[in-house]
């Protein structure tokens, strides 16, 4: 892409003023999308790993299709396990683009600049990765389609009653909307991206960006429509977890039957979320050498969201075991005792992970701006949320309601390879969306450098933005 | 659209005084329905297929020990929980008071196994089938299910359609003791007793009556149409 | 008509508007055109208000209205009964016309935007891609015929293009030309 500079050279290099460090805007392009240069050996390689990951988890999937549900670990009355609790890790996995994004775009927070794009195109992949899991633990898959609103010759139209099919159109809906909020992020970028690059790329940039001028009049349009879209797409994601959550509350199932779960999963979902923004946050600034645009500022800053979300995810799981314990209903109690005795190392991990750990770390700002740090802890907050999801659904369905028929569960091969797989496709996809768009909001990120201005205040000069956020 | 009803409401009363925990009940619902036959294998994983089992709870330390026997099939609940939550409509409810379990329908979410809180819905994790000459023993009146489907005792609905049918041919309702489940008609203590609970003059109407009579996890609120009528015996001492 | 001039930096830029602003050019006439947003003023003045929304709003009701069909209508056609719930029940109904309604309320968002914006172009419009090395585009339309020509709502007949318009296109184009290499521009772009 450095090439196809030489033909604009002729006039100086446009530079920006203002900033110490005086970047020209075509050192900016250049660094913003460095990941859209030609892939080198180690991306292939990546590529090729994860590929194959994902291969292994679509034999594992097959040789459940082709020989039956018995290859997994469920058994009566545990019939939900790993799929389900890799759904609802995913589903809350998608939160963190709509609820990073889009509160901070609506709270007009400058430091979200280069954090926007990672973010929305995590909540895409994730959630394209969990509405995958509803098809893969049925026990008839090739039946799906069932499920499928459209008029047929059957007589007979899909349930709305049921919360699954809540879920379909919740998935539906937050796959299409959240894939038009990436979209709509990246319009501005890729008409830079398509006057940056030759070949079939700029012919696919420039199909994709509509052809964008960046007209005084498109930019407004532009501002209202993303400030609408950050605006309608947060009832959409809220809903789409509490739809989830649904699933389970809805039920009579002790342990589930609980009014709580709603809130309680949204909030989880944005505490997995954050932390996985922050993990990813971590990788791209490494992988593509973004250093000075993901600034311990910005680590900083996720990690107070991070505190803040973490102190209302422990308030909400002690709420909920102290109501079950102080009442001791019976059925419910026995569902809380054996989870915490069968399950306790899973229980403790959880407990540090989600809680302690994200609570007493992320109070010290020289933490929050250590890159090691939040990395561990935005890892640790994953594998808790994880097993939280576990937890919450097979304690209940082993100890139900009738003491003759209780069981336990363990994950086999099969599962494990597929939800193994599921993390390794979303990497995939992330990682082949990084090559072909950019990864970083670069108009955005841009945006700041035009309006900068150093003024004298008294005895120094201090930088200031013009004009309004 | 006009709510549709009938004058059969479909219902069972379960002696628990009478029974003995013989187990010729869940054999002959395993016969009757073309139930897979589990190994030592699927069973011990906690993947059997019984319809219809027999709940054995041990009392007292040896030498007094005393048992208690509950059979517990589908209970064709009014406010069934696994009937709303089914995407495809695969559980329904049947103007007759029963349950429906639609076979061919089913695609195997498994929701309505978890929201049963008598756990009596079984889903076919294994592929059952039966080599030649085994085969010879299937009922031609009731299908034979495929894998990934969730299956559950149906009050022997095959059985009652062909009484329905052969009375409406004779332009009478079912008589009060014509139809039978195999559970019902296998029991050699009559602890099992099958009828149309909306006649009042059936013998399981007038069971019900019993002041012993009670129902599984009434806190629920699923209504029932299994009632127990509670043990007076020795058990109970 | 439309003729493009990019000039290096925003300075230079802001002397080739107000210069052309002075020679009779209104303000409706001349648009910026770059690849990072300029608050209002700085280099144009536009129209801040848009209509897309109401797009947004009606595809809000459009969906919530399909979704109501969609999980009443299609259980009232085909009443099933489970459980002891009503055929058409409140809170699914609530539930799926509310997923609805904001799906197609967020697709007539972006499609009320594009349209807006008029993209994709059906005819060709001036560009360079040296816009997007932080270069801007000053485009400047001209009318010809001096008749009241795009004007901005509450904007008399005096103020929209009047006088600049009854010179022909040609002169106009130079004009404007001639006024933007003055104040700095690296090129001017004509059709």
């Amino acid at each position: 892409m450095p090439e196809s500079h030489a033909s604009y050279s002729s006039h100086k290099s446009h530079e920006t003023h203002g900033t110490a460090e005086t970047k020209t805007v075509g050192q900016l392009n250049d660094e913003l999308l460095s990941s859209l240069r030609a892939p080198t050996r180690r991306w292939y390689l990546l590529a090729f790993f994860l590929g194959a990951v994902v291969a292994w988890g679509l034999f594992a999937f097959s040789w459940q299709v082709t020989h039956g549900m018995y290859v997994t670990g469920k058994n009566r009355p545990v019939m939900w396990g790993f799929y389900i609790t890799g759904f609802v890790f995913w589903v809350g996995i998608s939160h963190s683009g709509t609820m990073v994004s889009s509160i901070l775009r609506l709270s007009r927070a400058n430091w979200r600049r280069p954090i926007l794009r990672a973010a929305e195109a995590m909540t895409v992949f994730s959630i394209t990765v969990a509405g995958l899991f509803p098809l893969i633990h049925l026990g008839r898959n090739w039946t799906f389609f069932y499920m499928i609103p459209y008029p047929n010759q059957r007589g007979l139209w899909p349930n709305f009653r049921s919360a699954l099919l809540w879920d379909v159109t919740a998935i539906t809906a937050y796959i299409i909307g959240s894939s038009l909020f990436l979209y709509l992020g990246m319009l501005p970028d890729l008409a830079v991206a398509r006057d940056l690059s030759v070949g079939w790329r700029r012919k696919l940039y420039a199909v994709l960006a509509m052809g964008w001028r960046g007209t005084a009049r498109e930019w407004v349009v532009y501002h209202q429509a993303s400030t609408l879209m950050a605006a309608l797409i947060i009832p959409v994601a809220v809903s789409v977890h509490s739809i989830v959550a649904w699933d389970f509350a809805v039920t009579v199932v002790p342990g589930w039957h609980s009014t709580i779960f709603p809130p309680y999963f949204v909030i989880g979902a944005i505490l997995s979320g954050v932390a996985a923004v922050i993990t990813l946050m971590i990788i791209i600034r490494r992988a593509f050498r973004l250093e000075a645009y993901l600034t311990p500022l910005h680590f900083d800053n996720m990690g107070k969201l991070l505190l803040v979300i973490s102190l209302l995810w422990s308030y909400a799981y002690f709420v909920e075991v102290q109501t079950t314990w102080y009442a001791h209903e019976p059925i419910e109690w026995e569902v809380f005792s054996f989870m915490a005795g069968r399950y306790t190392p899973q229980l403790l991990i959880m407990l540090v992970g989600n809680s302690l750990l994200p609570i007493t770390a992320m109070c010290f700002k020289g933490l929050r701006r250590s890159i090691w740090v939040m990395l561990v802890v935005s890892l640790m907050v994953n594998v808790a949320m994880f097993i939280e999801r576990f937890l919450i659904i097979v304690p209940s369905l082993s100890h139900k309601n009738m003491p003759f028929v209780w069981g336990s569960y363990s994950p086999s091969w099969v599962e494990i390879s597929v939800n193994l797989a599921a993390l390794a496709g979303f990497a995939l996809l992330y990682t082949l969306f990084a090559k072909l768009f950019p990864i970083m909001a670069l108009t955005d990120v841009r945006e700041l450098e035009v309006r900068e201005a150093h003024i004298p205040l008294g005895r120094t000069r201090l930088p200031s933005i013009a004009g309004k956020e | 659209m006009e709510k549709m009803t009938s004058p059969y409401k479909w219902g069972m009363v379960i002696d628990l005084d009478r029974c003995t925990g013989c187990g010729a009940c869940v054999v002959a619902c395993q016969a009757e329905n073309n139930v897979g036959i589990c190994d030592k294998k699927e069973i011990s994983e906690g993947r059997n297929m019984h319809w219809l089992r027999i709940e054995r709870f041990w009392l007292g330390e040896y030498p007094e020990v005393r048992v208690r026997f509950l059979p517990v099939l589908c209970q064709h609940c009014h406010d069934a929980p696994c009937e709303p939550v089914c995407p495809v409509y695969a559980s329904y409810h049947n103007p007759d008071g029963l349950n429906g379990q639609v076979y061919n329908r089913c695609v195997g979410t498994r929701y309505c196994g978890n929201n049963c809180p008598y756990a009596v819905r079984v889903f076919n994790f294994y592929p059952h089938d039966w080599p030649p000459p085994l085969d010879n023993q299937l009922s031609p009146d009731i299908t034979v299910r495929s894998r990934g489907v969730m299956e559950k005792c149906s009050f022997c609905v095959q059985r009652i359609r062909r009484a329905k049918e052969e009375a409406k041919g004779e332009g009478r309702m079912v008589r009060d003791g014509e139809v039978q489940p195999a559970c019902a008609q296998t029991c050699p203590a009559e602890a099992l007793v099958f009828g149309n609970l909306a006649d009042p003059q059936s013998r399981v109407a007038r069971l019900s009556r019993s002041p012993r009579r009670f129902s599984l996890l009434e806190h629920l609120g699923t209504h029932p149409s299994v009632y127990y009528l509670k043990g007076g015996g020795r058990e109970h001492a | 008509m439309e003729i493009l001039g990019i000039f290096s930096d925003m300075e230079s830029a802001g002397r080739g508007v107000e210069r052309l602003v002075r020679a009779g050019f209104t303000e409706a006439q001349i648009t910026s055109l770059t690849s990072v947003a300029y608050p209002d003023g700085v280099l144009v003045r536009t129209e801040q208000r848009s209509w897309f929304r109401w797009l947004a709003l009606a595809g809000g009701i459009v969906g919530a209205g399909a979704g109501f069909c969609l999980a009443a209508g299609t259980a009232w056609l085909y009443p099933v009964q489970t459980g002891d719930k009503p055929i058409i029940a409140l809170y699914p109904t609530g539930i799926i016309s509310f997923e609805l309604a904001m799906l197609f309320a967020i697709i007539g968002a972006i499609v009320g935007m594009f349209l807006e914006m008029r993209l994709p172009p059906l005819g060709k419009r001036l560009y360079d891609p040296a816009i997007s090395e932080g270069c801007i585009g000053i485009s400047v339309s001209i009318h010809t015929g001096g008749g009241v020509m795009a004007c901005r709502p509450g904007e008399g007949p005096g103020e929209c293009i009047g006088s600049i318009a009854s010179i022909s296109a040609g002169e106009q184009q130079s004009l404007a030309e001639g006024i933007m290499r003055e104040a700095g521009a690296l090129r001017v772009i004509a059709e």
